[in-house]
């Protein structure tokens, strides 16, 4: 399936994608909303995991330092919210950073045990934060300042989430389909060969997971003013290990895949909840296993099959 | 065709893992434009070697001079980008990508548009990708698996995963390649093309440093040969000083009766 | 004083637990390459085994003795191991899948185990009847429960038995050999499948019995998991992968960094949870190697 994402088609998408929020009620919506991060913490991750080859559980951690740095600068600093908005981005790529730098030493699994100890450190922290950061009953009572003489309040404000997405999505592609992306596949196929190849293999891994980590970042401020509140569990293993699960069930490396997989899994418990309660994650747990034994490419290569695959 | 001084010069290097000395005191040159081959029997020290120059390994002593600067000890990477490519004895694809990709991560190192450039979609980025994205079915075609060009890697055969490691490490426009056994388990025919297109790469004025084990392949292949048993050089010169020389001859009575293949070669 | 005595014993204990659950990690590991997340669920079924056979709140409720519970223990955790490697690991080995593939297996594994748990047992922690009662006593100037003294106890049998088995038996020496060269372990003979299938049974049941023998003293819950497999393993990393030895060393360092820590220092309470994670991320920067070198020179 090839395609070509013109202008056009980036603009029909959002704009389908918004008309949308314009015809929810408000449960629909906050649905809606929270999808939507998900959708754009999703395709982040599926680059990271799936492209770069990095399995890291610190992705959710990075989009509560992104959320709560901006609420924390904007609310409880008092800082100008574009200004706060910046510093939170900044402090998101920087941390990344420092982590990734001696992170990516680390070989296979040791990688995701070193960002799993780190997001629970994060979590530690911000439950630990005291008035800063609330506790370990976060922050509310805040809302987004008009921007631009605006003031951004409900479908309106989906849009903006639609937007995030898009630019997320916009911004991965054209890693993707670049040197850079190549460079990144190749280590995590190889990273012998690719060293072999003239990749500066530290580098790359340090770029990637710190601009897939920055963009969590940039999710994690958008769910911050989704319902006002911003409290610690969301950050937490156990949405890290639903992410893992929506990238494999969706198709491990695929931007289609992501989209996928992520509505299927962040849809399915509202269905699924009022027949079987809980044993929806043991469906999650199984067809994670049955992905990983039988189709390696995910629903997205149950909806792709073609044999040439797409050029990078 | 050689020029007067060598494009890669190794000297006294000696290189030892634990207990074990794989390399001892090893000299060579090689020139631009010149096949050299690197013989000896298993384990004497060729493929170490080669993870020398190409930077896995660094020599305990003495020195690897490129254009006479130092590249011992100097990453992999930066070998490449200097402009010293190599192939892998146990094919290396990367796995996750079509052909023609694979090919395109050999040109890494002649891209230079940054990540930031990428990322503002800068012409020159775009440009570069064409242009690249040409050279790299120029040599899909060179070494004759222009009919693949599109496949998953995991479906080639072994012969044609030896062809991509060639234009893989073609596709940087090497000044120097370093082969190792790229003849291993090709058909007659892939290996007539792979001996036209190693002859092809010389004539470019590439440097190529040869493993090889297939006498048959090789002997007719390279201008000088370097022999080597138990990490050290036994003896150097042409194909014919090299086959008549006792000491070779005897470090190879112990090989299995491929060996010299019985041919006595007066060239 | 006797506090500090107490918090020795109590530090031992929870050591013990964790150095526990970091054999399961390594007797899976060694020959496999694996890392088995899952055990911490193990030792979560374990627990569950155990209220079930000693109490009356589980069926089949039998209020039975305790030999009874570690035999169901042994028996289902080994049986449990076993099926796991068979349906989700061997047939990725076989694919020849990189070896990421079934350690994210077995995280659905361990979502799997974990929810399962929910749906049977419910969501309230259930209590474990301590076979020695709820006594305290005293060794010497060391006193503490009595299922304290039966945890470390029973830790270093356990230990002992394990690096008898890996030191003196043939079966043993295959592991070592697996885990030095695969290949060279099959060529001489060993069969690797049945080395990886034994290896997950046995890993299984020593999560088993440490989940039973800690769950008089924290219940049996569903979410005990988790945390005790991020425990486990950080105790893993701090011994050092290559030895059994390792294990209990790492075990008992974090337990003690962590009560010690927890009892002396002067920071808030909430702020002792990071210590674990701290510790993880201090030893795999600093000295991956752990606290003991690995038997083979790299």
């Amino acid at each position: 399936m090839s395609r070509l994402l013109t202008p056009v088609l980036w603009l029909v998408g959002i704009v389908a994608a918004s008309a949308l929020a314009f015809s929810m009620g408000g449960y629909a919506t906050d649905v809606y909303r929270k999808l939507l991060i998900w959708v754009a913490l999703a395709l982040s991750y599926n680059f990271l995991f799936g492209i770069a080859g990095q399995v890291a559980f610190s992705h959710f951690a990075f989009a509560g330092v992104g959320g709560y740095a901006a609420v924390i600068f904007a609310h409880k600093l008092g800082i100008p919210f574009p200004i706060a908005f910046v510093l939170a981005i900044m402090l998101c790529a920087t941390l990344a950073f420092v982590v990734a730098l001696p992170s990516t030493r680390l070989e296979g699994f040791y990688l995701a045990l070193a960002t799993l100890a780190f997001s629970q450190l994060v979590l530690v922290v911000i439950n630990e934060g005291g008035t800063l950061t609330g506790g370990t009953g976060g922050i509310a009572n805040y809302r987004l300042p008009p921007l631009l003489g605006f003031d951004i309040r409900g479908p309106w404000y989906t849009v903006v989430l639609v937007l995030i997405v898009a630019f997320t999505l916009w911004v991965l592609l054209r890693m993707d389909r670049s040197s850079f992306g190549r460079a990144c596949r190749a280590i995590r196929d190889n990273a012998v060969a690719a060293a072999a190849m003239g990749i500066d293999v530290r580098r790359v891994k340090v770029m990637a997971f710190t601009l897939t980590s920055t963009l969590a970042g940039l999710a994690g401020i958008g769910y911050a003013y989704i319902d006002n509140v911003i409290n610690p569990p969301v950050f937490g293993l156990d949405n890290a290990f639903l992410l893992l699960f929506m990238i494999i069930v969706g198709g491990t490396g695929s931007h289609l895949g992501a989209i996928v997989g992520t509505v299927l899994l962040y849809l399915a418990p509202f269905v699924l909840e009022p027949i079987v309660g809980h044993g929806f994650l043991v469906v999650f747990g199984i067809l994670v296993v049955l992905a990983i034994l039988f189709q390696p490419a995910g629903l997205a290569g149950l909806l792709t099959r073609s044999p040439a695959r797409q050029p990078a | 065709m050689s020029a007067a001084s060598p494009l890669i010069a190794v000297s006294g290097v000696t290189k030892r893992f634990g207990g074990l000395t794989a390399v001892e005191d090893l000299a060579f040159d090689l020139f631009p434009g010149e096949i050299l081959g690197l013989i000896g029997p298993n384990g004497a020290g060729k493929t170490t070697m080669f993870n020398l120059i190409a930077g896995v390994h660094q020599p305990n002593s003495g020195a690897i001079l490129l254009d006479g600067a130092r590249i011992d000890g100097m990453a992999p990477h930066r070998i490449a980008e200097h402009g010293v490519m190599r192939t892998f004895q146990h094919n290396m694809p990367f796995a996750g990508m079509p052909l023609i990709d694979n090919v395109l991560v050999g040109r890494h190192t002649r891209l230079r548009g940054t990540l930031i450039d990428i990322l503002l979609g800068r012409r020159r980025v775009r440009e570069e990708e064409a242009s690249a994205r040409q050279k790299a079915a120029e040599l899909i075609a060179f070494v004759g698996l222009d009919q693949r060009a599109n496949d998953d890697v995991a479906t080639l055969s072994f012969g044609e995963g030896r062809l991509l490691e060639v234009a893989r490490a073609l596709a940087g426009e090497p000044r120097a390649i370093l082969l190792d056994e790229p003849a291993a388990g090709l058909t007659a025919a892939e290996t007539i093309r792979l001996a036209a297109v190693i002859r092809d790469i010389a004539a470019r004025g590439i440097a190529v440093l040869l493993i090889e084990h297939d006498m048959h392949f090789l002997l007719p292949l390279a201008q000088r040969i370097v022999v080597l048993n138990f990490g050290r050089k036994i003896a150097q010169g042409t194909a014919g000083d090299v086959t008549r020389d006792p000491a070779v001859v005897a470090a190879y009575l112990g090989e299995a009766a491929g060996g010299f293949g019985g041919r006595n070669l007066n060239a | 004083m006797n506090d500090f005595l107490e918090l020795v014993v109590s530090a031992a204990a929870s050591g013990c637990i964790y150095a526990l659950v970091a054999l399961a990690y390594l007797i899976i590991l060694r020959p496999t390459s694996v890392i088995n997340f899952a055990v911490g669920e193990w030792a979560a079924v374990g627990a569950f085994v155990g209220v079930a056979v000693l109490t009356p709140l589980i069926w089949p409720r039998l209020e039975g003795p305790y030999w009874l519970a570690i035999i169901a223990v042994l028996v289902i955790l080994g049986a449990l191991g076993w099926l796991v490697e068979l349906l989700t690991v061997r047939p990725l080995v076989n694919k020849g899948a990189s070896i990421t593939s079934p350690i994210l297996a077995l995280l659905g594994v361990l979502v799997v185990f974990r929810e399962t748990m929910t749906i049977l047992f419910g969501a309230d922690p259930l209590p474990s009847p301590p076979p020695f009662g709820f006594n305290r006593v005293a060794f010497g100037p060391f006193a503490g429960a009595s299922q304290q003294f039966l945890i470390i106890g029973a830790t270093l049998a356990l230990f002992a038995a394990v690096w008898l088995f890996f030191e003196r038996t043939v079966w043993g020496r295959a592991f070592e050999a697996v885990a030095l060269n695969r290949r060279a372990a099959a060529l001489m003979g060993i069969n690797l499948r049945r080395v990886t299938a034994m290896a997950f049974a046995a890993g299984a049941m020593v999560a088993g019995l440490a989940g039973l023998l800690m769950s008089p003293l924290t219940s049996a819950h569903y979410m005990m998991g988790l945390p005790l497999a991020i425990q486990g393993f950080t105790a893993l990393v701090i011994g050092g992968v290559g030895r059994v030895e390792g294990a209990l060393l790492g075990g008992l360092v974090l337990a003690f960094v962590e009560q010690l820590g927890a009892r002396y220092l002067p920071i808030p309470s909430g702020l002792t949870l990071a210590f674990p994670f701290v510790l993880l991320i201090v030893f795999l920067f600093l000295r991956p190697s752990g606290l003991i070198a690995p038997r083979e020179a790299r």
